[in-house]
Formats: C-alpha cells, sequence, structure tokens
C-alpha cells in the first residue's frame, strides 16, 4: 500500500479509530492492532512475503531470548552470527544473488573462460534492507547488552513490522522503538497536530515535488543522447529533488503518522542541500542509515582512531557497503565511492566537523561564503546522483561527459516553469522552516486562519499537482 | 482527543468547501451549455438516443479522431449513415463502456476505433471522462465505467473535484504566469465532427517536437489489451465489422526524428493481434492522401482540408473491405 494512495487513506482513519477506541490501557491488544494493520499493510503488496517477515522475527526473538540466558562468550558470538546469517542471507539472495552471478560471469568471460550458472527470477520483496537492519539492530543490541530483551513476542511483530515506516525507513535502532511498544501511549493534541502536519508537508514533497521532477528526470535521463549539456544539467538537478522529496517525504510521512499513535521515530533528513560540505550532507541525509553504519561498521572497524591508511580504508568502506545497501548494481557502488572521495580530504584534514551549527543560525540570508558553499555541495552531490540514477555505469560517464560541453551554456530544451517555481516555493519554505525538525514545524506563530489557509493552500496544490502516480524510490532497496 | 477531532471536522468541511467552490467554477459552464442545449457530449449522445437505430458507421475516439473524420464527407462517398462519437481525451476503457451504451440504441455495420497510446497511461483526464459518462442512460455502465475503468482512482475522482479539476487547476495556475492565448471555442460541429478551419502557424510548426518515443512512455499495455479485446469480442458477438486506425501528425512532427518507435510500437502491437485489422493513416496510400502540416489546427489535431483527406482514407478502406 502506498502512502498516497486512495487506499492508505481509507486504511489510516480505520486503523487510527480502533487504536484510540480500544484505549491505552490496553497496550498489548493495541500492538496486537498495530501488527494485524502492518501485515495487512504490507501483504497489500504481496502477501508472500509476510512470511518473510514473521520467520525473520520469530528468529531474532528467539535468538535475543536466547543470548540473555547464555553467558559463554563463545555461544553468544555464535548466536549472534545465527541472527546476522539469516538476515543477511535473505537480503543477499534476493537482493544480490542476480548481481553475483552476472559479476561473476562476466569476470570469467573477461579472462577468456566461461562459466554457466544463470540467474534466478527472484522478486525483491519491498523494504527488505530495511526491516533486515532494524532486526539486526536489535540482535546486535542485546549481543552488547545495551538492550535488554523482550519477552513479549507481539510488541516484538508489531516493531519489526510497524507499518509506517516498515518500507522504507527510518531504520529504527530496537533501543529506540522497542520500548514505546511496552509502555502506554498517550493520545496527546499537540503531537498529534504536529504529526499530522509533518505527514502532510511529506504528502507535498512526495506528491507535488518528486513526483513532478520525476517526469522530467526521467524524460531527460531515458533519452540523454539527444539533449544539450543544460538540459542534461536539469537533468540531474530534477533527479536530486526527485529523491529528496520522494525519501524524506516518505521519512516524513512515516514520522507523522507514527506521531498519531502515539509513537516518537527518529529523525531522516536535517535539510541535506544547506549543507556547506559533504561531511555535513552525511549529516543531514538518510541519518538513520548513516548513524547505523557508523555504530555496527565503521567503529566496529576501529573508525577514525587508527592511522591514515585505517581512516581511508574505513572511510571507502563505510561509502561503498552504503552505496552496495541502496541496490545491486555498479552505478551505487561508485555512487558510494565517489562520495567516499568527497569526504576524505576533509577527514585527513581534519575538517569533517567544521559545520556543525545550521547555516545562517538566526539570520534570514546566509553570507557569500555560505551560498558558495552550499551550492558547490549541491553540485558535487548532483555529480553523485547522476551515477545513482543511470541505468549502469557507462552511462553515466557519458552523461557527465556530454554534460560539460559547450552547450552547457546554452538555454535548455526542457525547462518546466512552472515545476521550477514550485520547487523554488519549496526551498524557500524549507530555508525558513531549517531550524525545526521539518520545514514547517514552526509554523504556530503565524494567526490561526492564516496558518489554515497555509495548511489549505499545499492541499490544493497536492491535488492539482498530482503527477503520474510513482512508487517511492526506495521501495525497490 | 475531543479537540483533535473537532479541528479534522473542521478541516474536512473546509475541504469540502474548497471542492464545492471547484465544481461551481468548472462545473457551472458545462452546466449552462447542457441548459442552453449547446454542450458537445450532450449533443452527441442526445443524437445517438433520438435516431434510435439510424447510424451505420460510428467513430469511437479521442479529439483527434472528432476533429479528423467528417460523417458529411464519409456518408456521401459509401452511402451510408455515420456518426462521430469520438470525444475529448477518450481512453480505451472510455471507448469500450461509450460503444456499451451506444450499441443499447443503435445497430451499426462499422465500428471506426481511433487508438491514441498517449492517452492509454495511468494518467486520465477524469473530467472529460466523467463528462461524457455523466450522459448515459445506463446507471450500471456509468458506474462499471468508472469501477472497473479506473479502479479505486476513478471513485476518488469521481467524488473529489479537486482531483477531478486538476488538470484544469493547473492549466489556470499556468495561464497566471503565462501569456498564453486560448483556442477559440469549438461550436462548429455536425454529427459529432469538429469543424476546424484554423490552420498551424509557421512559427507553431518550427516549434513542433517529434512524436512520442513509446519506449518511454507510460502506456499501460495490459489495460489498452483488457479494454481492447472486450471491444474486439462485443463487435464480434454482434457482427460488426470494427476498424483500427491511428490519426496522421503533421508530417514535419514525423520526420523529426530518425526513431519511429511509436509507429514501430504500433506496428508490433497490432501485429500480434489477429482478425482485426489496423490502418496508420501517416502512410495509408500515401501517394494519394498525402499530408501537409497545413492541413493540421496544432500540433496533432487536423483541421478542416485534413479532416477531408483522412475522411476520404477511411471511406477508401472501408470501399476496400466491402469488395
Amino acid at each position: 500500500m502506498l502512502f498516497n494512495s486512495i487506499e492508505f487513506f481509507i486504511f489510516l482513519p480505520i486503523v487510527f479509530a480502533i487504536y484510540w477506541l480500544i484505549g491505552n490501557n490496553r497496550i498489548k491488544q493495541q500492538n496486537l492492532l498495530i501488527a494485524i494493520a502492518s501485515y495487512v499493510f504490507y501483504g497489500w503488496w504481496d502477501w508472500r512475503f509476510l512470511f518473510l517477515i514473521l520467520f525473520s522475527s520469530v528468529v531474532d526473538y528467539t535468538i535475543g531470548l536466547k543470548l540473555k540466558s547464555e553467558d559463554k562468550p563463545s555461544k553468544r558470538k555464535a548466536l549472534l552470527w545465527v541472527s546476522i546469517c539469516v538476515n543477511l542471507g535473505f537480503l543477499g539472495f534476493f537482493k544480490y544473488y542476480n548481481f553475483f552471478v552476472d559479476s561473476l560471469v562476466d569476470s570469467f568471460t573477461f579472462f577468456g573462460s566461461e562459466l554457466s550458472i544463470s540467474t534466478l527470477n527472484i522478486i525483491l520483496p519491498v523494504g527488505i534492507s530495511f526491516y533486515t537492519f532494524q532486526t539486526l539492530s536489535y540482535t546486535i543490541d542485546v549481543y552488547n547488552k545495551k538492550l535488554e530483551p523482550t519477552k513479549d513476542f507481539l510488541a516484538f511483530m508489531a516493531f519489526v513490522s510497524f507499518f509506517p515506516q516498515l518500507v522504507a525507513g527510518p531504520i529504527e535502532r530496537a533501543t529506540n522503538l522497542l520500548p514505546q511498544f511496552h509502555v502506554k501511549r498517550e493520545f496527546v493534541y499537540k503531537n498529534a497536530v504536529d504529526g499530522l502536519r509533518q505527514a502532510l508537508w511529506g504528502l507535498f514533497k512526495k506528491v507535488v515535488i518528486a513526483d513532478n521532477c520525476a517526469t522530467y528526470a526521467n524524460m531527460i535521463f531515458n533519452n540523454q543522447e539527444d539533449y544539450s549539456g543544460s538540459t542534461l544539467l536539469m537533468g540531474a538537478f530534477f533527479f536530486a529533488f526527485q529523491i529528496y522529496g520522494d525519501f524524506s517525504g516518505y521519512s516524513d510521512i512515516a514520522i507523522g503518522i507514527s506521531r498519531l499513535f502515539g509513537f516518537n521515530l527518529k529523525r531522516n533528513f536535517a535539510f541535506p542541500y544547506f549543507s556547506r560540505d559533504i561531511a555535513e550532507f552525511w549529516r543531514r541525509w538518510h541519518i538513520s542509515l548513516s548513524t547505523w553504519f557508523r555504530d555496527y561498521l565503521y567503529i566496529p572497524l576501529g573508525g577514525s582512531r587508527g592511522g591514515t591508511k585505517m581512516k581511508v580504508r574505513n572511510t571507502f568502506i563505510i561509502f561503498i557497503v552504503s552505496g552496495f545497501w541502496h541496490g545491486a548494481n555498479w552505478t551505487f557502488v561508485v555512487w558510494g565511492a565517489l562520495n567516499a572521495i568527497y569526504f576524505l580530504p576533509l577527514l585527513l584534514l581534519n575538517k569533517n566537523r567544521v559545520n556543525t551549527n545550521l547555516v545562517a543560525e538566526g539570520k534570514y540570508l546566509p553570507t557569500i561564503r555560505e551560498v558558495f558553499q552550499m551550492a558547490t555541495t549541491f553540485f558535487i552531490t548532483l555529480i553523485a546522483w547522476i551515477f545513482f540514477r543511470a541505468d549502469n555505469v557507462t552511462n553515466a560517464f557519458v552523461y557527465i561527459k556530454d554534460m560539460f560541453t559547450t552547450s552547457l551554456f546554452t538555454t535548455p530544451e526542457i525547462l518546466p516553469f512552472t515545476i521550477l517555481g514550485l520547487v523554488a516555493f519549496f526551498t524557500f519554505i524549507e530555508w525558513l522552516g531549517r531550524s525545526g525538525e521539518y520545514a514547517i514545524e514552526k509554523v504556530d506563530f503565524m494567526k490561526r486562519p492564516v496558518r489554515w489557509c497555509f495548511y489549505f493552500l499545499l492541499v490544493v496544490l497536492i491535488f492539482s499537482f498530482t503527477g503520474e502516480q510513482q512508487e517511492f524510490i526506495y521501495f525497490q532497496f | 482527543m475531543k479537540k483533535f477531532l473537532k479541528h479534522i471536522a473542521y478541516g474536512f468541511f473546509f475541504f469540502v468547501l474548497i471542492n464545492l467552490l471547484i465544481v461551481l467554477k468548472y462545473e457551472y459552464p458545462a452546466y449552462k451549455a447542457i441548459k442552453e442545449k449547446t454542450h458537445k457530449n450532450y449533443l452527441k449522445w442526445n443524437n445517438i438516443y433520438e435516431n434510435k437505430n439510424t447510424y451505420d458507421l460510428i467513430i469511437l475516439g479521442s479529439s483527434r479522431s472528432y476533429t479528423g473524420f467528417n460523417p458529411k464527407v464519409i456518408d456521401s462517398v459509401l452511402k451510408l449513415k455515420s456518426f462521430n462519437m469520438g470525444t475529448s481525451a477518450q481512453d480505451i476503457a472510455e471507448s469500450y463502456h461509450s460503444l456499451i451504451e451506444i450499441l443499447n440504441h443503435q445497430n451499426p455495420k462499422y465500428i471506426v476505433l481511433e487508438t491514441y497510446f498517449d492517452l492509454s497511461d495511468d494518467v486520465h483526464d477524469y473530467y472529460q471522462i466523467f463528462s461524457n459518462a455523466s450522459f448515459f442512460k445506463s446507471s450500471s455502465n456509468k458506474f462499471e465505467l468508472i469501477t472497473n475503468g479506473y479502479g479505486s482512482n476513478g471513485i476518488a475522482n469521481y467524488l473529489i473535484p479537486l482531483m477531478k479539476f486538476n488538470n484544469y487547476i493547473k492549466q489556470d495556475i499556468r495561464t497566471l504566469f503565462s501569456n498564453s492565448t486560448q483556442k477559440a471555442p469549438e461550436t462548429d460541429w455536425y454529427k459529432g465532427y469538429l469543424r476546424d478551419t484554423l490552420i498551424i502557424t509557421k512559427k507553431k510548426i518550427a516549434a513542433l517536437s517529434p512524436v512520442p518515443n513509446f519506449d518511454n512512455t507510460p502506456f499501460n499495455k495490459e489495460r489498452f489489451n483488457t479494454f481492447f479485446n472486450k471491444i474486439n469480442e462485443l463487435t464480434k458477438s454482434k457482427g460488426i465489422k470494427l476498424i483500427v486506425l491511428r490519426t496522421p501528425y503533421p508530417p514535419t512532427r514525423l520526420k523529426l526524428d530518425d526513431n519511429t518507435d511509436e509507429e514501430s510500437f504500433y506496428k508490433k502491437y497490432f501485429k500480434n493481434i489477429k482478425d482485426v485489422k489496423y490502418y496508420d493513416l501517416n502512410h495509408y496510400k500515401a501517394d494519394i492522401f498525402k499530408y501537409r502540416d497545413e492541413d493540421f489546427s496544432d500540433h496533432h489535431h487536423a483541421n478542416l482540408t485534413g479532416a477531408n483527406k483522412i475522411s476520404l482514407q477511411l471511406s477508401d478502406i472501408i470501399k476496400n473491405q466491402s469488395n
């Protein structure tokens, strides 16, 4: 079920009404409802893969309990590895099997011999990368004794399958979300309104910005050989806003809806396109994934504590693995590696923590220096997005080569002023609201009639500019 | 919770209010036109209902068909009685349900189906679709068009004017920022055919873009197949000859690109459909019916001279089929 579908607009009020009618004294019943609703939500897409989530939940729940009762380090480690192998095994099979087979066959062909392994017709279960990482965080935290394992299987099932964030994150840590399933959830008017507002903003980002930018990004990327450099630059620009609107829009809707049910999810985006360097960008983009890799991969590998060699190695590992997490394609690997290359100079010069505050904090306008820094960061990110969007690495290089020609200085063939106007409006609102958790968090300063007019402006824009309904990009990850 | 629900109720009330304003702005002209008996779809359906079992040949399709097929020309050549039931942005599901409605009141020998694949994607002009369906006499057919033809999106668009009119609202917002000129109102109708004397300007010809590249358009093949097969079965069961065709484009557009994706896509597509012959009027007897850009009023609608050629081509096709 998509957040921007009619089915979801019927599903959500029903679940919301039953949830609060049950009453917050009946935590178990509420958790049961969340689990059932989440399974319906997921099963709407393909019910067969519900068994995968259920199996993953049973395995990690059991291992969690066993880890608690087991003291022997070797046995504890073995239990952890069982969880890692099961979870990553599923992920590896469904997401990467064909990629590895193809790559293996290609490498054998490259060295002049032939290998005959056929690929399988595998359907990638929606959101598998998200819930796999979420359950893994539970086992690892229990193993590291940072978290007490839960004895309540229903709460654990609801935690793994929690429908607002099941298919595209934010990737929740068990330490943050699981305890919320054990305590009474209060309905707080302020939080519910805030949740609705964030969901509305998320929907605007997805439906108005991302879906409309997608039309032009697809048009340009799919016919890249027909366009001038300036149009190709426009294509990358549209994709940058498509992916941001799409993914951060989903996160906003997920966080907003969770609030309606009395849950608090982690922030996933913090206005990344206002970053002054790439390190800041990565602190603001897909925060739940970056911090996951930091805590469960980068730090165990030694982080930046070792010498230069180790720093370089760990940085490349984390960025390449992060790229590979997005999909089984070399384009994602190159995208990750490119970001590592952008990031390394800052790390090696110890400048990766220079811009930790908010840009132009307390001011309406940034300084010229800040504008230059933001523009540069945005531009290098844009180049990286070309690899992310392209069908293969060769196409990405050709795209960049064709972009940097003299035609870069001509008027683009595709210049949709309405969409550009919407992107400008969106960026303006994001800029004004950049000190909040999300752009329109602090609209309370407006008088109620003005505030409501603003909400309805968003509603009218959402309905009027509904582009062609596109699935959320991150579903495929 | 009470306060929250109260505010949700207020929000809902304002939402309904906005929708009512939208209805007033966009439905009122149609309401007025029906009252004054000038509404194009009203007149078409009225003609079908009032002249029971009169027409031998009925044309279905988009605006590309109602600007292309002139019953006056067709009737004079074939000595038949024809009627053009093409409507704006008519997609394949709408053609099928229109056909059901038509066959409740007419007993034609020929059905001409103009296919414009651009409309058979997942984005529809619901206003035009529902405007056409609103004149169906059969409520069950109307209901089926909405539910089977367009699913949950169809129901939502039927119920929420903000969604139904979104293309028009968007267009109005755009015109606020541009000085685009509006086309003259469509008033000159003859048996469902729109007589358009406008000729595309040289400036507009220079700005024409190539015909769509079907590899990259969201043409919904599965959907098209479903409804096309239904049309085929329905006409077969009634012993009606089905003629499927594509109306022409200004030749400059065809020449703009070596990539003939749309054309090859059509050919490949209809090759797989047995018993129905498909005609591409861009190329049908091109030596006789040669098109010029001046035969069009814009980037894809024929004007009076273009329609004359198109109608003669159709007459020729039917003549050959009868021989």
